[in-house]
């Protein structure tokens, strides 16, 4: 499990996170959602340590985050970090000289999964498959938790759809993903959890299922309710 | 399997519900494998959480079994599968009753029209078995 524990993040002088609190299961699919410039990837980043934040806490699995702990979480950006000149073959071997959690068998199947050309260079993908690439290369290591930010924004519906078949995969199983997301619609059947994200809070925190089953109301209903109020 | 889910009903009832209709229709047939937590999650494109709900619930209800180490089956208890019809159809008759009711029919002219009404779409059926 990851604890989110009151975590306050200010950049200058604007408060970006202002005490913000949440956990996201192993095994479940916990979906950050608020328009642009909430801090959801600031989150991400602080859960990363890539992001000091000023005070509050993150534990995984019930211990503050370490190096080592690292090895058990990966972070996957909204946008690819490979250099573009790369093939996608180039951008795997990449990974698997820098991170031990590298699994080949499972990035052979993302391949297939995504119908993926190995030879293709990055600079010449679409934005769609540049996205499912940078996905592809997050997803093969051995980890218990994936974050990833945005990982539907700006492309178009086929590959979105190709990237929400993962969530229902054997490629995610058992695993703990946080994703963050300020479109909803495509993944309601597929998350667990909702945080609702406004101006460095969190507004709501709730099981999907849940919603639905005690006041017969979509995920979309409860933001409606609680973005209006 | 295609699947059709609205947003504000337990995703899981919704899968429980499309399993009895399946059972009701004979499209699943008593004894029948059913495909595994993982293929159905990827086939409905649903939670794989959700369909591991639904599997309790419905083993819950007796409408498939598990034996140790083999997939489930839908359950060949006569009892079972006859309520499950049972319940589908009194939950449609509660459905159209509740709307007709609204329009204040005479219950005589309403069979007269259901009788009508089912004989020209058997005959639609008809037709299209033979084409």
């Amino acid at each position: 499990m990851i604890e989110v524990k009151d975590i306050k993040k200010k950049f200058g002088r604007r408060q970006v996170l202002k005490g913000v609190s949440f956990t996201a299961n192993e095994g479940e699919i916990t979906c950050l959602i608020g328009i642009n410039g909430v801090g959801k990837t600031t989150i991400l980043n602080a859960i990363m340590a890539l992001t000091p934040v000023n005070s509050g806490e993150i534990l995984l699995d019930g211990k503050k985050v370490t190096k080592e702990s690292f090895e058990k979480i990966t972070f996957i950006p909204d946008a690819i970090t490979m250099i573009p000149q790369m093939t996608i073959a180039e951008s795997m071997e990449f990974m698997d000289d820098y991170y031990n959690a590298w699994n080949q068998k499972r990035a052979d199947e993302l391949l297939k999964f995504f119908k993926l050309k190995k030879e293709e260079k990055i600079s010449s993908l679409s934005k769609g498959n540049t996205a499912k690439v940078n996905l592809l290369l997050g997803l093969a290591l051995d980890v218990d938790y994936v974050l990833m930010d945005e990982p539907f924004s700006g492309i178009d519906i086929f590959s979105r759809e190709q990237i929400a078949d993962v969530f229902t995969s054997h490629l995610i199983e058992g695993r703990g993903v946080i994703i963050t997301t300020h479109e909803i619609s495509d993944i309601e059947h597929l998350i667990d959890k909702v945080v609702l994200l406004d101006e460095g809070v969190v507004l709501k925190e709730f099981n999907s299922e849940e919603v639905r089953e005690s006041e017969g109301k979509s995920v979309v209903d409860v933001m409606r309710e609680v973005y209006k109020a | 399997m295609k699947v059709k889910f609205n947003n504000r009903d337990p995703v899981y009832v919704q899968v429980v519900r499309h399993f009895k209709e399946q059972i009701a229709t004979g499209m699943l047939e008593q004894g029948q494998e059913v495909s595994s937590r993982r293929e159905l999650a990827s086939q409905l494109k649903i939670n794989p959480n959700t369909v591991q709900r639904a599997f309790k619930e419905m083993e819950e209800q007796g409408l498939i079994y598990t034996e140790k180490n083999s997939p489930s089956k839908i359950t060949k208890d006569e009892q079972v599968l006859h309520r499950v019809r049972e319940e589908l159809i009194l939950e449609a008759v509660d459905t159209f009753v509740t709307s007709v009711r609204s329009i204040n029919v005479p219950v005589d002219e309403l069979v007269e029209l259901v009788k009508e009404k089912y004989a020209a779409d058997s005959k639609k059926q008809g037709g299209n078995i033979d084409d």
